[in-house]
């Protein structure tokens, strides 16, 4: 009787030890799988940059500095090494583009230019695409975070050695468009 | 906090679309069982069994078919890419956000503002809108919209409601046959057939009835909480508040095309009589703009 009492708890505390292993492990696969979304976005944006020279070169010839700005941010963008590093180029980029396509709005021809259009069109679904990446990657190191905090999981993250992990930040400062001025 | 109100919520519609599927399986066999009692009981077993297989192969298609059954009876049409490209765009940004797998895209004609999702998981789901929709919504207004319909979508609204559409459909037919086959019926009476053809037309008239109030009851409290896991996703109440709004002064036709058993999906009721199974949309705004 006692024994069968006792394999009995065992067997509970085995599952809910696989319980909280599991989740921990599907929270942080989570976790990864989101912030390669943000990599693939921020790629696809960065690819969609050479197509876009190309065609404003023709009709913007006075606008070296504001193309330059936006080809070299591509540069860093795509030389960055971790996700901090790409994320603040890729506002750094999103700067210099939002600069170039107020620049364009003076260029009737160019505003005509359907590869054009759709190259801006794509360029500002990537965007939202980048924000919305970025906004689930944080909601899903909330949960992780939130497991790792509250009791009982709190005890687990222990047990797993499972750390805290840090969200994706940026400051107000790098948030904020660059002025555009004539 | 919400996360844990939101994972209630999906095993809640689980739990209840099985239960679902349990009714609607009992609600045809003892269909059948009255129906064996009323005309000739020498017939039970071969009744029976054909009512059981028949309700076996209803239910099996409408939980597998049922997004398609909803997007034929509309006439909606597969969305392609190339036409309609921020469509695909704006849910494509919302799977991001939400982490929820693409749906097959469909537009619907119509000149009201209108979508509705449906299907068995997020893995087999559809969204559809209306042409008027695609015409008259900004880009962050029809992005509130399908988020509102992503959120159904995520919290397993989609498999309840869809079933009881199902449902509803399945009772009113399922009622009016019994209710005509009374007419063709031959004369003799006993006393024992009468009272199961009593039973019969009582069941037959009160059970549409009760599935009417039913589903009233259920669709009201989802929309709310659809409207807020679509700000969870946009994290912009506005959108979707404008797109309410202009629902609200738009005085577009109730839509023909829409059958009632079909209403409860869309996103505003879509036959605009006052029997709503959607709450009033001054509500929604006012839910919204306290967020």
């Amino acid at each position: 009787m006692l024994l069968w009492l006792l394999l009995g708890v065992a067997g509970f505390i085995l599952l809910v030890i696989f319980y909280y292993y599991n989740k921990f492990a599907v929270l942080s696969n989570r976790i990864d799988n989101s912030l390669s979304q943000i990599n693939v976005q921020l790629k696809r944006r960065a690819d969609l940059i050479p197509n876009l020279v190309e065609s404003v070169k023709g009709f913007m010839k006075h606008e070296r500095a504001a193309i330059k700005a936006v080809t070299d941010a591509r540069k860093t963008l795509v030389g960055a090494r971790d996700i901090v590093g790409k994320v603040k180029a890729d506002n750094v980029l999103e700067n210099a583009l939002s600069r170039l396509f107020a620049i364009a709005e003076g260029y009737p021809d160019l505003k005509a230019n359907t590869n054009f259009l759709e190259l801006q069109r794509e360029l500002s679904s990537t965007e939202d695409r980048i924000a919305y990446a970025r906004q689930f990657y944080n909601d899903s190191i909330l949960s992780y975070n939130n497991l790792c905090t509250t009791f009982p999981g709190r005890f687990f993250s222990k047990l797993f050695h499972r750390q805290l992990k840090d969200y994706l930040e940026i400051t107000e400062k790098e948030k904020k468009l660059v002025k555009v001025e004539f | 906090m919400q996360r844990i109100d939101f994972r209630d919520q999906i095993s809640k519609n689980k739990r209840n679309s099985f239960l679902l599927i349990i009714i609607i399986f009992a609600i045809f066999v003892l269909f059948g069982y009255v129906i064996s009692f009323a005309f000739d009981p020498g017939w039970f077993f071969v009744i029976m069994i054909i009512s059981i297989i028949f309700s076996l192969s209803y239910i099996l298609i409408s939980y597998y078919k049922s997004d398609k059954i909803a997007i034929m009876s509309v006439r909606a049409k597969r969305a392609s890419r190339e036409k309609y490209k921020q469509y695909y765009d704006l849910v494509e940004g919302l799977t991001i956000a939400s982490g929820l797998p693409m749906p097959k895209l469909y537009v619907m004609n119509s000149s009201q503002i209108n979508a509705f999702a449906s299907g068995r998981n997020p893995e087999n789901a559809v969204v559809c809108v209306t042409t008027g929709a695609l015409e008259k919504l900004e880009k962050r207004e029809l992005e509130g919209v399908l988020a509102h319909e992503l959120g159904h979508i995520r919290n397993y609204d989609i498999r309840y409601m869809t079933l009881v559409t199902v449902m509803v459909g399945m009772i009113a037919i399922v009622s009016e046959i019994f209710l005509r086959s009374l007419w063709f019926r031959s004369g003799d009476n006993d006393n024992r057939n009468g009272i199961f053809i009593l039973i019969g037309i009582a069941m037959a008239i009160l059970a549409p009835i009760a599935v009417y109030f039913v589903q009233m009851a259920i669709s009201r409290k989802r929309e709310y909480s659809a409207d807020a896991t679509a700000v969870k996703f946009t994290r912009y109440p506005n959108g979707l508040i404008k797109a309410l709004k202009k629902i609200k002064d738009e005085h577009s036709p109730p839509e023909k095309k829409v059958s009632k058993a079909l209403a409860p999906l869309f996103f505003s009721n879509p036959l605009k009589n006052l029997a709503s199974t959607h709450p009033p949309i001054e509500k929604r705004i006012e839910a919204l703009e306290r967020m």
